[in-house]
């Protein structure tokens, strides 16, 4: 084969030296939004069901003499290519890693020229409504904004790194430079097309394959076909429209594969780690939507969600279906799924003037479907007494009272964390104001400040990555993370609570008005100055969702419930919810005991109430809980999860074993109950059973540390010393750093305002006296 | 593995310094002054103007802008792309300054760094021209294409707008 590769390479570059090198380009320029569409051929669909036609001899011949000839082209073109590019191309990290530290592979051998791509105006001829929403949309524009081009040149420009490292950006940003082998110096590839479509409709609809869930574009691209024979075999490059439109069957066949509905595909990109190649340093998690989502009620796939509901996928959001407005072929009742991907992005199409896409962003984030906002109860200063939940318990105000409010942000239908992803670069905050009957402002908390900044004392749903300096990562310099100085985005399903605390004027009368709201803003104004300067103008705020209330001076009464407002005994249990995420365990019991007191036939109240009693190592009362849990419903994998954790906890090991079996056989892909059911096993000298386990585990989380440890050792003992070291080598990559929670205090130690929000039970107010900390943690 | 299809009659190692030779002959021949030009390569270039371009950057020296000069010469043409590249303070007040350049015709460009205008300046002596003024942050970037073709079938007066758009994105994109 050696020879065969050699002799092909020897006769490409013999064609070149014959017709002379050019540069390599890719295959035409074209203005990037100014595409205008050539109009579809006409076609018209055979009728439903009908079966697909049957090729003459004569078309089979033609067909076959296509592929041949396509066939051909393309491997002279890439044996070309190749040759072209090879020599120059930095293989930083080895000949047989070209695209690392990006995961993405190719088929077959070598670089990928762009040109074997088809183009988006291609696809978009008979696909216009699609290739109209692609081109607004994040994906088509995944390389070029300037967000991500700031992000990135930094990464180039760093003496210590270059262009080869940025592999590990463009293997998701632009997939199509990284196989082409553009991503070194002196690059003699044209960059014009590839670098303006970013994710083009063949990129995604090439993926012949996902490698893993690693993320970190795990995929393996195929060499872009847009049809198959009659016996499926892919024909490369751009065919004739007839062709398709006569065997549409065959299109789908090349482009459709069935992962492409499925959240896997999504967790190609949308789940990234900072791997040692890259930061020098070792393996440190960037985001990871996929697991998030895998681990919300929206996957069913996990038990111990608080609240459950219908199977909904990332495409099941991000990807619903649309009336057609444009001409296309793909559409199925006049809808196709949306090729905008409507999420959180306003900062892009703001930068384009994509006005669509903004405003169905903006709609989307403000559906009023995914927050709920509770002004939940108030304290005042001297009792301990909760005045809660609002609109159900009379109270009384006076003037001069200093007051405590309690707020409550549910995470109710998102299915990742707010803020998901790159939460460093986006900004979603709370803004409480209080104001007396003239519209006086009393309290504001989360203003924006005239030069754009947000108020460095607001509750923002962020985080603070850290360098080992304890410097804030404020550029995106992700190779310089060492750290997380904090994290305070709500997961899935959660809650959290935020207290605020001011005091009534002593001169007020009639009612006050306080409101909390969820802001929004794509992307934090600092990071925005890093890319544009800081003359650049605002960018949108979205208001996501919010809850105002009226407290009256003197008697306030009962109210009526507003429509979007949680059910009482929903709003005690996320208060439950929030105060068990913020280690106040007893307030926690005694809220999910509000909820057992309004539905005494909800299981999963007792669950919580046992849940929260096992964190806090109250083991008896715990059992009480767990057992009324399943005396109500005997079959809640939940509870029988919790149930397993304390027969192990009274050294029932068949019962522990039983349980988690259960728990397992009831939800496969719940990665707790894998790795509880492994550690049984394990600590019962039941090698072979636990070594299942931790196998399943590692294929749903590929970077679980129990796997990874429990692994490690059982390789070992099973005499396996390869597979042993590989699983130890990928415990230590993965183990969170026990020197890096050091570079996260030396940042709270400079950073007060932020050091406060790094600890989960606090409290906003301006009636203390507090160290005025640098805007924004800057 | 070695081919079945291939007979094994030249040595491997053989093959593989013929190789290696080859190549290095073919690219020495016809190798280029390397281009340093930190805003857009060769290629790139070379497909803007339609043909084997040849780039030179200068550095910027006092006074002077950074640039980057693109030729593509035929026999009876030259066709140009220049690109500089300049940091200033009040960097908009120059950017309207340079702006100037474009008298009447100016249209503005979307999306192109923190902004930029374009035009077409048509000049009896030196051609069809196309310029592109903009700034992202602090530096102040023009792109001019020319052509010394009358009726140039390639850098034609419609082609000349979506090519100095592409180039401006490729120029404001490595700019940020």
């Amino acid at each position: 084969m050696r020879h065969a590769r050699h002799i092909a390479v020897l006769l490409a570059g013999l064609l070149l030296a014959w017709h002379g090198i050019k540069p390599v380009r890719a295959q035409q320029d074209n203005a990037p939004g100014a595409a205008s569409l050539t109009p579809p051929p006409a076609y018209t669909p055979r009728p439903k069901g009908a079966p697909p036609l049957a090729d003459t001899p004569a078309e089979r011949e033609a067909i076959a003499r296509w592929k041949a000839k396509a066939e051909l082209h393309l491997e002279a073109d890439r044996t070309a290519y190749n040759a072209q590019v090879t020599p120059t191309y930095n293989f930083r990290y080895g000949p047989r890693s070209p695209f690392l530290p990006g995961n993405v592979q190719v088929e077959g051998e070598g670089f990928l020229q762009p040109g074997a791509y088809p183009s988006a105006e291609y696809c978009g001829t008979c696909h216009q409504e699609a290739y109209s929403q692609w081109r607004q949309a994040l994906h088509s524009n995944a390389f070029r904004t300037p967000f991500y081009r700031t992000s990135v040149n930094l990464l180039i420009r760093d003496q210590t790194r270059g262009i080869a490292f940025a592999r590990h950006c463009d293997s998701c940003h632009n997939p199509i430079g990284v196989l082409g082998a553009t991503l070194t110096e002196d690059s003699k590839v044209d960059r014009a097309k590839f670098d303006s479509d970013g994710l083009t409709c063949t990129t995604c609809h090439s993926v012949i394959g996902l490698d893993s869930t690693n993320g970190n574009s795990s995929i393996k691209m195929g060499v872009p076909s847009v049809i198959v024979d009659e016996n499926g075999e892919r024909i490369p490059g751009e065919v004739p429209f007839e062709m398709i439109l006569r065997h549409p069957e065959r299109h789908s066949a090349a482009v459709m594969h069935d992962f492409l509905h499925k959240p896997e595909f999504c967790a190609a990109c949308h789940k990234a780690n900072l791997p040692a190649p890259l930061n020098d340093y070792k393996f440190i998690r960037a985001f990871t939507a996929f697991d998030e989502w895998q681990q919300s009620k929206f996957s069913q796939r996990n038990p111990l969600t608080f609240y459950t509901a219908e199977f909904a996928s990332c495409q099941g959001c991000h990807m619903k279906r649309n009336a057609v407005t444009l001409p296309d072929y793909g559409a199925k009742d006049g809808t196709i799924v949306s090729h905008r991907w409507l999420a959180g992005n306003t900062a892009v199409p703001f930068y384009y003037g994509f006005n669509e896409q903004l405003k169905k962003t903006i709609e989307f984030l403000g559906s009023g479907n995914y927050l709920n906002v509770d002004v939940f109860g108030i304290k005042k200063a001297g009792s301990e007494k909760l005045l809660a939940p609002l609109g159900e318990v009379p109270f009384s105000l006076a003037p001069s009272d200093v007051v405590e409010v309690w707020v409550v942000i549910q995470n109710k239908n998102i299915g990742h964390s707010l803020i998901p992803e790159v939460r460093d670069l986006y900004e979603a905050w709370v803004e409480f104001t209080v104001r007396d009957s003239s519209g006086r402002e009393v309290y504001h908390s989360g203003f924006l400040q005239p030069d754009g900044m947000l108020d460095p004392r607001a509750h923002s749903f962020t985080n603070r990555p850290v360098t080992d300096e304890g410097e804030f990562v404020d550029n995106h310099k992700v190779w310089t993370i060492h750290s997380v100085a904090y994290d305070n985005s709500i997961p899935a399903g959660r809650s959290v609570l935020v207290r605020y605390q001011f005091p009534m004027p002593a001169e007020v009368n009639g009612a006050v008005t306080v409101t909390a709201r969820v802001n929004y803003r794509h992307l934090r104004q600092s990071y925005l100055n890093n890319v544009l300067g800081a003359d650049h103008p605002a960018y949108p705020v979205v208001e996501l969702a919010s809850r105002s209330r009226v407290l009256k001076i003197g008697e306030n009464q009962p109210e009526q419930a507003q429509a979007n407002d949680n059910p009482e005994w929903m709003r005690w249990n996320n208060l439950g919810i929030s105060l068990l995420d913020q280690f106040q365990y007893m307030e926690a019991v005694q809220a999910f005991g509000e909820v057992v007191k309004l539905r005494p036939g909800y299981a999963d109240g007792y669950t919580n109430v046992g849940l929260t009693e096992i964190v806090w190592e109250k083991f008896e009362s715990a059992r009480k809980a767990i057992n009324r849990a399943l005396s109500i419903d005997p079959s809640s994998a939940r509870a029988i999860y919790y149930d397993g954790l304390l027969e192990r906890r009274a050294g029932n090991t068949a019962n522990e074993i039983a349980d988690f079996s259960k728990v397992v056989e009831m939800f496969p892909e719940s990665r707790d109950a894998r790795r509880e059911l492994g550690i049984s096993y394990y600590q019962n000298n039941d090698n072979s059973r636990a070594l299942e386990q931790f196998q399943a585990l590692q294929k749903i989380d590929p970077d679980d540390l129990a796997a990874h440890y429990n692994l490690s050792i059982l390789y070992r003992r099973m005499g396996k010393p390869e597979e042993a070291r590989e699983q130890q080598a990928m415990f230590m990559d993965k183990k969170v750093d026990p020197g890096a929670p050091t570079y996260s205090l030396n940042y709270l130690r400079n950073h007060p305002e932020i050091s406060e929000e790094s600890i989960p039970w606090h409290i906003h107010s301006d009636m203390r006296t507090e160290t005025a900390g640098p805007k924004n943690g800057k | 593995m070695e081919s079945d299809l291939i007979p094994a009659l030249i040595p491997d190692k053989v093959l593989r310094c013929l190789l290696a030779l080859f190549v290095l002959l073919v690219f020495a021949a016809r190798s280029q002054a390397k281009n340093n030009c930190p805003w857009m390569n060769e290629a790139t270039a070379s497909g803007l103007l339609g043909g084997d371009a040849v780039g030179e950057f200068t550095d910027v020296a006092s006074g002077r802008p950074a640039a980057c000069v693109f030729t593509q010469a035929g026999a009876s043409f030259t066709r140009g792309l220049r690109i500089t590249v300049q940091v200033t303070p009040d960097t908009h007040l120059h950017y309207e300054t340079a702006a100037q350049a474009c008298l009447k015709t100016a249209s503005p460009l979307e999306a192109i760094g923190n902004e930029a205008t374009m035009c077409t300046l048509d000049n009896r002596s030196t051609g069809l021209t196309q310029l592109v003024v903009g700034r992202v942050r602090d530096q102040l970037f023009t792109i001019t294409f020319n052509t010394t073709l009358k009726d140039d079938p390639i850098l034609t007066r419609m082609s000349l707008k979506e090519r100095a758009y592409t180039a401006a994105e490729q120029v404001a994109g490595n700019l940020f």
